[in-house]
């Protein structure tokens, strides 16, 4: 395991609909020792190493479909690098 | 039920910002105005650019056609960022539904083979064309003087984008997916003799110094390429069993009818103009001397092969569309 | 329709294939600028677009967004919402903002236009285009959500002009104007680096918490609303800087170089919201401090300088000097300010008790030992009727021209003050940073516009203040003491007839 591997990857989202709650509990399903902290307006996730969208889970949990680009308005800022961003997906890490 | 609702009732000191009382008086002004008039900055720059010495970081001089007022002109659609946005998600998502309509129910297959050939050979490439416009559009957006026309521009620089992104989406709708008609596409850009012509104008076009004869020369080649493309040939697809061609020509030619509204107008402003029109005026004639033979010549060269596809006297209609053009500049000029 | 390309090829597709070599003209006469700053680029293809978007989801999601935050502004209005702000002189913070930062964004606006045309690489050209598109958005929601402010407070009615001609705004105008000024892939990384990305949070977080806890909604939310073009921004910048290094070797010193001139430039512009989220927030935040510590110091410092080393990138020069002033740059700021804000378009006043409690304990180093005796100074002087402004106008930074009221690291009762002689003429800097940015440019930095020198020189209307404030387009109302001013007779007066509000 090297040193960046263990490095916080982080996301703040806006908290201002129904559906970016939705994309929350995606995000807490498919990934591991999330932690989500969240302040007026603001949702804060916080991992270890990555954090991975899932358009699929997304999708099961809203009840209807859903293109990853519709994460453009719920992403307030990110810490980390997006190392993969396509129709099914998006994953943040860093990179070194 | 109706009912009343009481307020606090505060009157406000101004009723807008300080430049636009000082222009039209004390009263509410329009978030078009508010976002646009006077927004520039005009004077005491603190250095000049490394990469144009000559000139300051905005300045008049990169174009010979002037305002005296920057704001004698403004936007007859009254686009500021949230209808600009709003209106061209419209125009995209009407392009989404005739694309999903024709995919699903097949067809482009059904296409006859001139107009399908037209297509992919002649109408796909312009999606090189219209970046190019983009780079003609952008500069302008860059260097144009005042915020009313600089906005315009930026508009008109992303609208080629997302012209161009419908003709590729176009492209990859016809190969079911894929990009093989698009990499055809380029080839035909870069070398088949019906697009050499359009190709050589934008490329001279892109090292025009003066960002404003970029715009208008570029504008001569769209005055006869879209009449040419999605309004001659989209009745002519409905009367030849190409209907699809003529859904998708909707669409930018929706758009041409948009663009021809502000940058008629800038062309009018500009030869109003109480102290500078008679030489911008001047200027003007000199760059349709300049530049309308090119457009004409590279046009009519596209509209040949657009004519041995699918017929309708496309180049006939080029030299039809030229006279227009000339027509109008001197009405332009004759009304001022 | 069988969807065979991945989005990635389809991007591709639909952006940076759409690029082609001229033929007719000479290549380098259509992107004459992208070599003279010795950047080497080999490959622009390894250029990547992790937010692929396209144009069609680019229109969808932004009139969504601004559907919604023109409902807020809409409802906010209606509601005259201001009545709800903590207090009337919150507003100067907004004043700041709309007279330094909206004209930035409007900057940015035009000169992403300018990258946009004269990348000679497709990937970052587009990338630069929807950045050149976010900013005008930026640029208007922000004066469209300030709207309302000016329409009852005083400060914000001529800020256009203001931005051209008044002192303080000198210091961002002058900031921009030497990104514009620079080279494309300087301005690169002079803004969608140094200022999008590392010193972002410094500079907007302040405000839009700032906004969030003194009751201006419409602001608040616009800082929510740009948050996510925000998102785009800050990943070019990053980009940005790792495409170039990676690129060739021989890119490293060049970066770095600009990584510690626009750091510093950054730096000491920041210095402004400093002094805002310390002294101009009635509820407080955090403090200027903690901002940085949190914001620079362990997210960038200890996050993304660890990831640079990999290159060979070092932290910041001068970075220690700006450690070593976290305790004491707002304080001095605020006094610069409070000493001059009768030539000012918002108006400053002493902090009141509870205020100076906040900042004893948030600068326990500090606040008590330097600047409470300024503070019970200027309160006794106004309690015997007066009220301190400094008598003259100051000396600025050539570099930064923020007067000369920074102090020397590890002595803070000694003024900074460095001086060079260029063909004749000397120059004067703030710091050891300006110094060192003006000996790498001279010729640039002579051509600045100072205020003070321009006043002088008989430049700004006239000899006297109210010629200068005349010129500046600076009504009565806009600066000066707060206390007894047109906003704070108003808030009294619209406060004591108000009904009680839920």
């Amino acid at each position: 395991m090297t040193a960046s591997s263990v490095r916080t990857v982080g996301l703040d989202l806006q908290e201002s609909s129904e559906d970016t709650r939705r994309v929350v509990e995606a995000i807490e399903q498919d990934n591991d020792d999330v932690v989500v902290t969240q302040i007026p307006g603001l949702v804060k996730i916080q991992a270890p190493g990555q954090l991975v969208i899932r358009r699929e889970t997304v999708e099961s949990l809203l009840g209807r479909p859903w293109e990853t680009h519709e994460f453009q308005l719920a992403i307030v800022s990110y810490y980390g690098h997006i190392a993969e961003w396509d129709d099914d997906e998006i994953v943040i890490k860093w990179d070194h | 039920m109706q009912y009343e609702l009481r307020q606090q009732v505060i009157e406000p000191r101004r009723k807008t910002f300080q430049y636009l009382i000082e222009r039209n008086g004390d009263k509410p002004a329009s978030r078009y105005e508010e976002g646009t008039i006077d927004v520039q900055p005009t004077e005491n720059f603190h250095y000049r650019p490394l990469w144009d010495p000559a000139h300051e970081l905005y300045d008049e001089s990169y174009s010979a056609l002037r305002l005296t007022d920057p704001y004698s002109f403004l936007d007859p659609r009254q686009y500021y960022y949230a209808p600009y946005v709003t209106t061209r998600a419209q125009l995209h998502d009407g392009f989404g539904r005739t694309l999903e309509y024709l995919e699903g129910r097949g067809l482009l297959a059904r296409l006859p083979d001139g107009w399908r050939t037209l297509l992919a050979e002649l109408v796909l490439p312009l999606r090189h064309y219209e970046s190019g416009a983009q780079l003609i559009s952008v500069n302008g957006a860059r260097f144009a003087y005042g915020a009313s026309v600089e906005q315009c521009l930026s508009y008109a620089a992303f609208d080629r984008i997302g012209l161009a992104q419908m003709l590729s989406r176009v492209g990859f709708a016809l190969a079911d997916g894929g990009d093989e008609l698009l990499t055809a596409a380029k080839q035909q850009w870069l070398e088949a003799t019906p697009l050499q012509g359009l190709r050589r104008i934008v490329e001279e076009l892109l090292v025009e110094p003066d960002w404003a004869v970029g715009v208008i020369g570029l504008d001569l080649v769209d005055r006869l390429l879209y009449p040419l493309l999605y309004r001659h040939l989209d009745e002519a697809a409905l009367t030849d069993g190409a209907g699809p061609y003529s859904l998708i020509a909707q669409h930018p030619a929706s758009w041409y009818v948009d663009q021809r509204k502000w940058l008629d107008h800038l062309l009018a402003t500009w030869v109003a103009d109480p102290e500078h029109g008679a030489r911008n005026a001047d200027v003007l004639t000199g760059v349709v001397e300049a530049w309308l033979p090119k457009a004409e010549a590279a046009v009519t060269a596209y509209a040949t092969a657009v004519e041995a596809a699918v017929g309708t006297d496309a180049a006939a209609t080029v030299s039809t569309l030229a006279v227009r053009v000339r027509a109008d500049f001197t009405a332009l000029k004759g009304d001022s | 329709m069988a969807k065979k390309l991945s989005m990635k090829k389809r991007y591709s597709a639909l952006t940076r294939d759409l690029d082609w070599t001229p033929s007719y003209v000479d290549p380098e006469k259509v992107f004459p600028y992208t070599s003279f700053e010795g950047i080497k680029i080999h490959d622009w293809a390894k250029w990547e677009d992790p937010f692929r978007l396209t144009v069609d989801s680019y229109y969808k999601y932004q009139a969504e967004k601004d559907k919604r935050l023109y409902a807020v502004l809409d409802g906010f209005a209606q509601s005259q919402g201001h009545l709800s702000l903590s207090d009337a002189k919150y507003l100067n913070s907004m004043k700041l903002f709309l007279q330094g930062v909206t004209p930035l964004e409007y900057a940015a606006h035009r000169h992403f236009a300018f990258l946009a045309r004269h990348y000679n690489g497709p990937g970052p050209r587009f990338a630069a285009l929807c950045q050149s598109i976010d900013e005008l958005r930026h640029t208007q929601t922000e004066i469209h959500t300030l709207s309302t402010y000016n329409k009852y407070y005083g400060g914000m009615h001529s800020w256009p002009s203001q931005f051209d001609r008044v002192w303080y705004l000198s210091v961002p105008k002058s900031f921009f104007d030497d990104a514009m000024s620079a080279g494309p892939f300087e301005f690169l990384i002079a803004i969608s680096f140094s200022f999008e990305y590392l010193l972002t949070n410094l500079l907007f977080v302040p405000f839009m918490s700032g906004a969030s806890f003194n009751g201006d909604l419409p602001s608040m939310t616009f800082g929510f609303s740009a948050q996510s073009d925000e998102s785009r921004h800050m990943t070019l910048g990053l980009e940005a800087i790792k495409f170039l290094l990676e690129q060739d070797e021989a890119n490293v010193p060049i970066i770095q170089a600009w990584i510690d001139k626009w750091f510093w430039r950054g730096y000491r512009l920041v210095a402004l919201i400093a002094q805002m989220i310390d002294y101009m927030l009635p509820r407080k935040v955090m403090s200027w401090q903690e901002s940085f510590e949190l914001y620079f110091e362990e997210q960038m410092l200890n996050g993304l300088f660890k990831d640079l080393e990999f290159y060979g990138i070092k932290p910041p020069r001068h970075v220690e000097h700006a450690i070593a002033e976290k305790e004491i740059l707002s304080h001095q700021v605020y006094w610069g300010l409070y000493s001059f804000s009768f030539a000012a378009a918002f108006t400053t006043t002493v902090p009141d008790a509870e205020h100076q409690d906040w900042l004893r304990a948030q600068y326990p180093g500090t606040f008590d030992k330097h600047y409470q005796p300024l503070w019970d100074k200027a309160a006794k002087i106004q309690a015997d009727g007066g009220r301190f402004f400094f008598q003259g106008l100051p000396q600025l930074c050539q570099v930064c021209q923020i007067p000369m009221l920074f102090t020397e690291p590890g002595d803070s009762t000694t003024i900074c003050q460095r001086e060079r002689e260029y063909q004749g003429e000397r120059y004067h800097f703030c710091s050891d940073g300006c110094q060192w940015i003006f000996d790498r440019e001279p010729e640039k930095y002579v051509q600045a516009w100072l205020p003070v020198h321009q006043i002088f020189q008989g430049n700004c209307g006239g000899p006297s203040v109210p010629e200068v404030l005349a010129w500046y387009g600076i009504q009565d109302g806009d600066g000066g003491e707060y206390v007894g001013s047109a906003d704070h007779v108003d808030w009294e007066r619209w406060h004591a007839a108000a009904p009680v509000r839920s």
